[in-house]
C-alpha cells in the first residue's frame, strides 16, 4: 500500500499506482480543498505541490507522488495564514472561488522563490490558472501584497536577528 | 414584459404548483418533511434561538444565522442578504453568518414565488423582504429589552447588535436579550407591510463594502461544493455521452470489458423520462478513478437520432430561412409601421448579425451526489433553481416532488448552467439501480459537450433614417433556440403583442430598447432545428448577450451612414419621450459618464487605435441597469484585435456593498469581453466538437486589459449587477474597431480573420 507524505504527515493510500493524486487526494483523504477542473491540466484548480513546486495534480500519478513532499491548500498554513491567503482576504479576491485553491497554490510556488516579482513574471506564472469569475486582476494585486508583506516581514525578522 | 416581473404579489407562489413539466412541485415539501430524518439544516431550531422570520435566526450567543434561497454563485448573494438583513435589524457584521436554503418552499423568493437565481434579480427582489425581517426582528429584540430594562422602548437605541437606553445608560446585547427568552413577538404579513423602513440617509450598513461572509472559506480550501460531498456508503458514476449533443438513442452496451475494472459496480443506461437527457450511460464503480476507467472500457451502440447530421451551418441556414417568411415568429415590439417608413426613408440601412454558440464552462464540472433514505430522496447538488431541478430529480425517480429534499451547495461558478437540473438524472438513476448514494461528476469534456449552451443567434435588423438624418424605423428579427420554453413554465414566457401565443422573451429581451424610434418592430423567431439539436440555456446575460450586440452595432453604422457621432447619436435617441420617459435620461447620463471617464473623443488616438461605445438597459426594461462601455482598442494589420481599456459605467440605483458590485461589474465586462473575441463553439455532426479548455478558451489573465467601472448609485431602487455589463462590451469593441480601421464586423466573436476581411473590403 503506498504511503504519501501530504501536509507533513505520512499517510497510506489504497490505490493503483496510474490513479492521478488529485482523486487519492479529494477521495481517499478526504482533503476536498484542491478541485477538478479539466482533467488534462489545462485550469490549474487541481495545482499541489510536489517538494514546493506546483504541479497539477490530474496529470500526476500517485506513484509519481509516492517518496516527494505533497503540499495542499489545506497544509500551506497551519491556520489558513499563509501571506497568500490574508492578501486574498484583504483584496476580496474569490467569487464563486472554486479555482482559489489552485490559484493560490500556483502563487505561493512563485513567491517561496522570489517576494519581489514583476508584474509580467506574475502574469507568466500565472497563465495557465483559468479564473472563470475573471477575478485576474484582483489575484494580481493579492499577490503583489502577499509579495509585498514577506519582503516586510523578512526585512523585520534579519533586523530582529540584527539586534 | 415578463409575467415573473409584473405580478409582484404573492399570488406568484403559485407558479411552482401549477407549472412544472414533470409534475405538482414544491408545495407539499412539509408533509415530506415530518419525523422522516432530514439534516440538520432543516431541522427546527433549537428552542433558546429567536426566529423573527425565515430568512434569519439569532442565537443564545448574538450570532445572526441568514438562510439564503439564493444560489451563491460568486455573486456573495448570502452575504448581500445578509447585509440587507444587519442594517435593519441593527446587527453588529462580525455577529452575521449565512447558510444556504434547501427547497422548502418557505424560501422561495418573495417576488418569483420560486426558488430560482438569476436574471441579476436577487438583490432588487429581495431588498424589501430582508430589510422587513431585519426590522421586524429589532422592533421584537428593542420590546423585549425595553420590558427588561422597565423603559419605554421609544427611548431605546439599537446599534451594533446592542441596545441601549442612553438616559438610564442601560443597555443590553442581543444575546442578552435573546437568552431572557422575552423576543416573542410575532409578525404578520400586514404587520411587516406596515413597518416603516429606513430611509437611505439612515444607513449605516447598506452602501458599505463589508467583507463577503464566504471569502474566508474560499482560501482554505473549506467551502464545500457539490463536488466535495461526501456520504458514507458512498460510490461513484462517470458518465459516457454520446456524439450527438441531443436526440441519440443506446441500441447496446457491452460492458464485457468494464467488468475487468476493479471496483466496478454497474452500467446504467439512463431512462429518462423527463426528456432531459438522451443516450447518456454511468459507470458506477467505488471510486471516481475507477467509475472513469469503466466508463471508458464500455462499448456502447448508438442510434444518432433526427439531429446527427446537423451542424452549426445547418442551424444558420435554417435560421436565415425563417427568417425570410413573413408569417414567422410572433412579435414583441410593434410600434408604428416601420415597413411603410421605410418606403419614403431618405436612407434604409440593413444588415446581419450572428452569434456562435457559447458554453458556460463553470471551472466546477456539473455533478450531483443522490440518496435515497426512507421515502425521501435527498439531492445534494449546487443549482439556481432547486424547484424545478427538484421536480426533475422526482422525475427521474419516479416519485412525487414533495419527497425530493435539495441540499444546497456554494455553486463553482452557475453563470445560467445550474439552472438546469441534467445532472440529477445520472444520479438518481444510478442511486436507485446500484441502492447506493452515487456521486456524479462530468468529466470536463461532457461538462462542454452536454452544455445547455447559449444558442446560436442570427439577427437581422433594418434601419430608416429620414432626409434630417433622424432614425424613424427599425425592424429586428431575432432567430434562435427558445431556453426559456424549455422549461415548459408558461408563467415565464410573454404574450406576443400580436396575439400569435407566448413567446420566450428570454431571447428578445434588450431588444425594446428605450431609444426613441416611432416605428419599431421586433420579431422573436423559434428556430425549432437549433432548439431540438442544441437545447439551449441562459448563459450570463442570456438575450441582452446577443441582441445588443445587434442593436448597438446598428446604431453605430447609422451614425457613420449620417455622418454623426456615435455617442452622441445615442444621446440624441435617448430623448425620454413616451414610455422611454426616466430609463431613458438614466442611460443617457450613465453613457456620458462613461464617456467622461474614457476621456472619449479628448485626444486623437494612435493609427490602428479607436475607441466605440455601446450602452443597454440589461437585463429586462423592468429590471434594467443602465450600464455603458467606452472601449479602447489596437488593431493591427492582421485583423488581431488588443483591448487596452474598457470603462464601464452602471446606474445601479442603490448599492448594497460597493467593492462586491465593482468586483461583479468587472467579471462581468471581462465576460462580455471573452465572448466577444475568445470563446467560440460549434456543432459538426450533431456534436459539439469544443471539449476543453484548449479549444473552448475563455480569456486567461495574459489578456486581461485595463478595466476601469464607475458605479453610479442615485438613490434609486437597487438594481442587478450581475449581468448588465456583459452585453454592453462585445458591441463597444465591434465599434471601436470599426472606429480604428473602418472594419465592420458583425459576427460574435470578433476574429483577426474576420476584422482582416473587413478591412480590404
Amino acid at each position: 500500500m503506498p504511503n504519501l507524505n501530504i501536509n507533513g504527515r505520512n499517510m497510506s493510500v489504497e490505490a493503483a499506482n496510474d490513479t492521478p493524486l488529485l482523486w487519492v487526494i479529494r477521495e481517499q483523504l478526504q482533503m476536498t480543498g484542491t478541485k477538478f477542473g479539466c482533467g488534462a491540466g489545462l485550469c490549474g484548480a487541481c495545482t499541489v505541490h510536489l517538494n514546493g513546486e506546483a504541479v497539477r495534480s490530474c496529470q500526476t500519478s500517485l506513484a509519481d507522488a509516492v517518496g516527494k513532499k505533497i503540499t495542499t491548500i489545506e497544509g500551506l498554513s497551519a491556520k489558513g495564514e499563509h501571506p497568500l491567503q490574508k492578501a486574498w482576504v484583504a483584496e476580496q479576491v474569490p467569487q464563486c472561488g472554486y479555482c482559489q485553491s489552485g490559484q493560490i497554490m500556483q502563487a505561493a510556488a512563485l513567491l517561496s522563490k522570489n517576494t519581489n516579482p514583476t508584474k509580467e513574471e506574475v502574469v507568466a506564472h500565472m497563465d495557465g490558472n483559468l479564473c472563470r469569475c475573471m477575478t485576474y486582476s484582483r489575484i494580481q494585486k493579492a499577490i503583489m501584497r502577499a509579495a509585498s508583506d514577506m519582503r516586510t516581514a523578512s526585512a523585520t525578522g534579519s533586523e530582529r536577528r540584527a539586534t | 414584459m415578463n409575467k415573473h416581473v409584473k405580478n409582484l404579489t404573492p399570488e406568484t407562489t403559485d407558479l411552482s404548483r401549477r407549472s412544472f413539466m414533470v409534475g405538482t412541485a414544491a408545495t407539499g415539501l412539509v408533509l415530506g418533511y415530518a419525523g422522516s430524518g432530514i439534516d440538520q439544516v432543516l431541522a427546527a431550531p433549537a428552542p433558546a434561538n429567536f426566529e423573527p422570520s425565515v430568512w434569519y435566526a439569532i442565537a443564545p450567543d448574538g450570532l445572526v444565522t441568514v438562510t439564503c434561497g439564493k444560489a451563491d454563485m460568486g455573486q456573495h448573494v448570502a452575504s448581500t442578504m445578509a447585509q440587507i438583513v444587519a442594517e435593519e435589524l441593527g446587527a453588529n457584521w462580525k455577529d452575521m453568518r449565512v447558510q444556504l436554503a434547501s427547497n422548502d418552499p418557505k424560501f422561495n423568493d418573495p417576488v418569483l414565488g420560486a426558488q430560482i437565481t438569476g436574471g441579476s434579480w436577487s438583490t432588487m427582489m429581495n431588498f424589501d423582504a430582508m430589510s422587513r425581517a431585519g426590522a421586524a426582528g429589532r422592533i421584537a429584540l428593542t420590546e423585549a429589552a425595553a420590558a427588561s430594562m422597565g423603559v419605554p422602548a421609544g427611548e431605546l437605541v439599537v446599534r451594533d447588535s446592542k441596545i441601549s437606553h442612553p438616559k438610564s445608560k442601560k443597555s443590553m446585547s442581543f444575546a442578552e436579550v435573546v437568552k431572557s427568552g422575552k423576543a416573542t413577538k410575532t409578525f404578520t404579513a400586514d404587520d411587516l407591510k406596515a413597518i416603516k423602513l429606513k430611509s437611505p440617509d439612515q444607513y449605516t450598513m447598506i452602501g458599505v463594502s463589508v467583507p463577503q461572509l464566504d471569502i474566508p472559506l474560499k482560501v482554505n480550501g473549506t467551502a464545500k461544493y457539490g463536488i466535495d460531498v461526501m456520504l458514507p456508503g458512498m460510490v461513484y458514476g462517470a458518465l459516457v455521452t454520446p456524439p450527438v449533443r441531443y436526440g441519440a438513442t443506446v441500441k447496446s452496451v457491452d460492458d464485457a470489458a468494464a467488468k475487468k475494472v476493479p471496483g466496478f459496480i454497474k452500467a446504467v443506461t439512463l431512462d429518462d423520462k423527463t426528456t432531459t437527457t438522451t443516450g447518456w450511460v454511468v459507470a458506477v464503480a467505488n471510486t471516481y478513478a475507477n467509475a472513469k476507467k469503466a466508463a471508458a472500457a464500455l462499448k456502447i451502440d448508438y442510434d444518432g437520432g433526427p439531429n446527427a447530421k446537423l451542424s452549426s451551418e445547418s442551424l444558420l441556414t435554417e435560421a436565415k430561412r425563417l427568417q425570410g417568411l413573413s408569417d414567422s415568429g410572433q412579435f414583441f415590439v410593434k410600434d408604428g409601421d416601420p415597413n411603410a417608413a421605410f418606403g419614403t426613408a431618405a436612407k434604409v440601412l440593413e444588415a446581419e448579425y450572428t452569434t456562435n454558440i457559447n458554453i458556460h464552462a463553470p471551472m466546477e464540472p456539473m455533478n450531483a451526489t443522490a440518496e435515497f433514505k426512507g421515502d425521501i430522496l435527498h439531492i445534494y447538488s449546487g443549482n439556481q433553481f432547486a424547484t424545478r431541478s427538484g421536480a426533475i430529480a422526482a422525475g427521474a425517480a419516479g416519485i412525487d416532488p414533495k419527497f425530493v429534499v435539495m441540499h444546497q451547495m456554494w455553486l463553482g461558478g452557475g453563470f445560467g448552467r445550474r439552472l438546469d437540473a441534467d445532472m440529477m438524472v445520472p444520479a438518481v438513476q444510478a442511486a436507485k439501480a446500484v441502492g447506493k448514494p452515487v456521486k456524479v461528476i462530468y468529466t470536463r469534456e461532457n461538462d462542454m459537450t452536454m452544455d445547455f449552451s447559449r444558442p446560436l443567434t442570427y439577427q437581422k435588423v433594418k434601419a430608416g433614417v429620414d432626409g434630417d438624418g433622424k432614425l424613424v424605423a427599425l425592424s429586428h428579427d431575432v432567430v434562435s433556440a427558445w431556453p426559456t420554453q424549455r422549461w415548459g413554465i408558461p408563467d415565464f414566457l410573454s404574450p406576443s403583442v400580436d396575439k400569435k401565443g407566448p413567446l420566450d422573451a428570454f431571447t428578445v429581451n434588450g431588444s425594446d430598447f428605450f431609444y426613441t424610434v416611432p416605428n419599431h418592430y421586433v420579431r422573436a423567431i423559434k428556430n425549432e432545428m437549433a432548439h431540438n439539436a442544441t437545447p439551449s440555456g441562459q448563459l450570463r446575460s442570456v438575450a441582452p448577450g446577443w441582441t445588443f450586440w445587434a442593436v448597438e452595432s446598428m446604431v453605430d453604422e447609422i451614425a457613420h451612414a449620417t455622418g454623426k457621432d456615435p455617442a452622441l447619436l445615442r444621446v440624441e435617441l435617448l430623448d425620454g419621450k413616451g414610455k422611454n420617459d426616466g430609463g431613458a435620461q438614466r442611460l443617457r447620463n450613465t453613457l456620458l459618464a462613461a464617456m467622461g471617464l474614457a476621456g472619449y473623443g479628448t485626444k486623437k488616438l494612435p493609427k490602428g487605435e479607436g475607441m466605440g461605445v455601446a450602452c443597454v438597459s440589461s437585463q429586462e426594461r423592468a429590471t434594467a441597469s443602465w450600464t455603458a462601455c467606452v472601449a479602447h482598442v489596437a488593431v493591427a494589420p492582421s485583423g488581431e484585435v488588443t483591448v487596452k481599456k474598457l470603462t464601464v459605467a452602471t446606474d445601479v440605483g442603490t448599492q448594497v456593498n460597493p467593492d462586491g458590485i465593482r468586483a461583479q461589474v468587472e467579471g462581468a465586462a471581462l465576460w462580455g469581453m471573452s465572448l466577444a473575441l475568445f470563446e467560440k463553439a460549434t456543432l459538426k455532426d450533431g456534436g459539439i466538437e469544443q471539449t476543453n479548455f484548449d479549444s473552448y478558451t475563455p480569456l486567461r489573465m495574459s489578456q486581461l486589459p485595463e478595466v476601469a467601472v464607475n458605479v453610479i448609485a442615485n438613490g434609486e431602487k437597487a438594481t442587478g449587477v450581475g449581468e448588465p455589463a456583459v452585453t454592453v462590451v462585445a458591441p463597444a469593441i465591434g465599434n471601436a474597431v470599426f472606429n480604428a480601421v473602418g472594419a465592420r464586423v458583425r459576427g460574435l466573436p470578433i476574429t483577426a480573420e474576420a476584422v482582416k476581411a473587413a478591412m480590404k473590403a
